[in-house]
């Protein structure tokens, strides 16, 4: 039996563990299954899902006995602090360097934010400034609700909340660098359950446009004006946004630093650059992302007993966030109506600032309705500025949220 | 101090600031374009 054991490890491990963790290695399995053929479909964000998918079938099912009879992965150990442990794992564990020396000091969402940047484009936020910026700060609402939530009726301490609650600025590394900044003993299971969400935003947000906005307004076309802002024009604002955001919120500076490199890149013109940051760099960090986000959710993180509240105030977070920003678009269609500047409250869920997800949805919520009617750059507008929105809501939170405690 | 004051305090903060940049944005915008409004003249 013993040697039955030797050879089919990941099998006898899930009997002689305890038998809880056995269910849920089973049911983490299937779910890893479930994420990359949705993944696979289009139905979620492939980039994000396949790796994921796959991430979390091999180190649920790869588990075999290690010195000491104990049981684990060849990996990846993400709850390894002590030195020398931390030097044998990552020459052990395929991808414990990756975490350690990517994903845990968030170089990988900077990597990610970079080529974000790379692809976005400020005129699109100078063709209605202040409706964009409007709209994020309505669809960051999810973020300081949750947050009073979580230490209200779940009990949270307030940095454990906070942490959970930037979910709602739907903005993965952001996630990634509130958690680390506030709470690094939430860090895992938060980011696990950031990313799952965000990719089911793609699924579940439609329904909430749909349920806000009655069919007749949906098809509303948006008159604007593309300004015509030189290159020059584009470098300076982008240069002089960054300065200030850094100097407002010094926490918050390495992802500002990469966002705004992503689109002085751009802007400059600097093609060699450019390729790397579109193709290169994103692939790999997209790739790499899913990659050890699948292979942290491992049967005994999913037990913490924290993870269920996570759970439960991460989804609240973007649903409260979907209605704030769908609120937004109400409020800026009631605007536009007395300043007869036309506007679809549909586009509110843009400002929420998963890009370019939430821009996509605006325009296919609008489409359905109307096939002529093009939104994209307004949505790109309320995009950005969610991004700029919630990197602020960040920083506010790591600088204040010792006031607090 | 109570953490839904605080949840209040640090929403309008968070909304201060985004408006600042944008109003920063829209002023360069505007200096840039009449700027270049008096090249062209």
């Amino acid at each position: 039996m013993d040697a039955l054991a030797q050879i089919f490890p990941g099998i006898a491990t899930l009997f002689v563990e305890d038998p809880i963790l056995g269910v849920v290695r089973v049911g983490l399995t299937i779910l890893g299954f479930v994420l990359a053929y949705f993944g696979f479909k289009g139905k979620l964000e492939p980039l994000i899902m396949v790796p994921m998918g796959l991430g979390m079938i091999a180190v649920n099912c790869g588990v075999l006995f290690l010195d000491g009879g104990s049981t684990g992965t060849l990996i990846i150990d993400p709850l390894v602090s002590d030195t020398d442990d931390l030097m044998t794992a990552i020459q052990v564990n395929f991808l414990q360097p990756i975490y350690n020396f990517m994903f845990s000091n968030n170089l990988i969402a900077c990597l990610v934010f970079m080529g974000i940047g790379a692809r976005s484009e400020i005129s699109f936020l100078l063709s209605r400034p202040w409706t964009c910026i409007i709209i994020a700060i309505f669809a960051e609402l999810g973020t300081f609700v949750t947050l009073a939530l979580g230490v209200d009726f779940f009990g949270l301490d307030p940095a454990s909340a906070a942490s959970v609650a930037i979910i709602g600025g739907a903005d993965g590394p952001m996630v990634l660098f509130g958690t680390l900044m506030m709470k690094p003993e939430l860090f895992v299971s938060v980011s696990i359950i950031a990313y799952l969400y965000l990719s089911l935003t793609y699924a579940g947000y439609p329904y909430i446009i749909k349920a806000m906005v009655p069919k007749k307004y949906r098809g509303i076309d948006i008159e604007f004006d593309m300004p015509q802002v030189s290159q020059k024009a584009k470098f300076i604002f982008i240069v002089v946004v960054c300065l200030l955001l850094c100097l407002l919120l010094p926490v918050a500076a390495p992802l500002m630093l990469s966002f705004f490199l992503g689109m002085a890149v751009k802007e400059a013109k600097i093609l060699p650059y450019q390729e790397l940051l579109e193709g290169g760099i994103t692939s790999f960090s997209s790739l790499f992302l899913g990659l050890v986000l699948g292979c942290l959710c491992e049967a005994s993180t999913i037990l913490n007993p924290t993870v269920g509240i996570i759970l439960i105030l991460g989804i609240l977070a973007l649903a409260i966030s979907a209605v704030g920003g769908i609120a937004g678009g109400w409020l800026m269609y009631f605007v536009g109506k007395k300043t007869s500047k036309s506007f679809n409250p549909a586009v509110g869920i843009a400002g929420i600032s998963c890009m370019p997800t939430t821009t996509k949805l605006a325009q296919h919520a609008v489409e359905e309705e109307n096939p002529f009617a093009i939104v994209i750059p307004i949505a790109m507008g309320c995009n950005i500025s969610g991004v700029i929105v919630s990197a602020i809501a960040a920083g506010v939170f790591v600088a204040t949220i010792g006031l607090v405690l | 101090m109570d953490i839904n004051l605080y949840a209040l305090l640090t929403y309008a903060l968070t909304a201060v600031i985004s408006l600042l940049v944008i109003g920063v944005i829209v002023v360069i915008n505007k200096l840039m374009s009449r700027s270049k409004s008096k090249d062209s003249d």
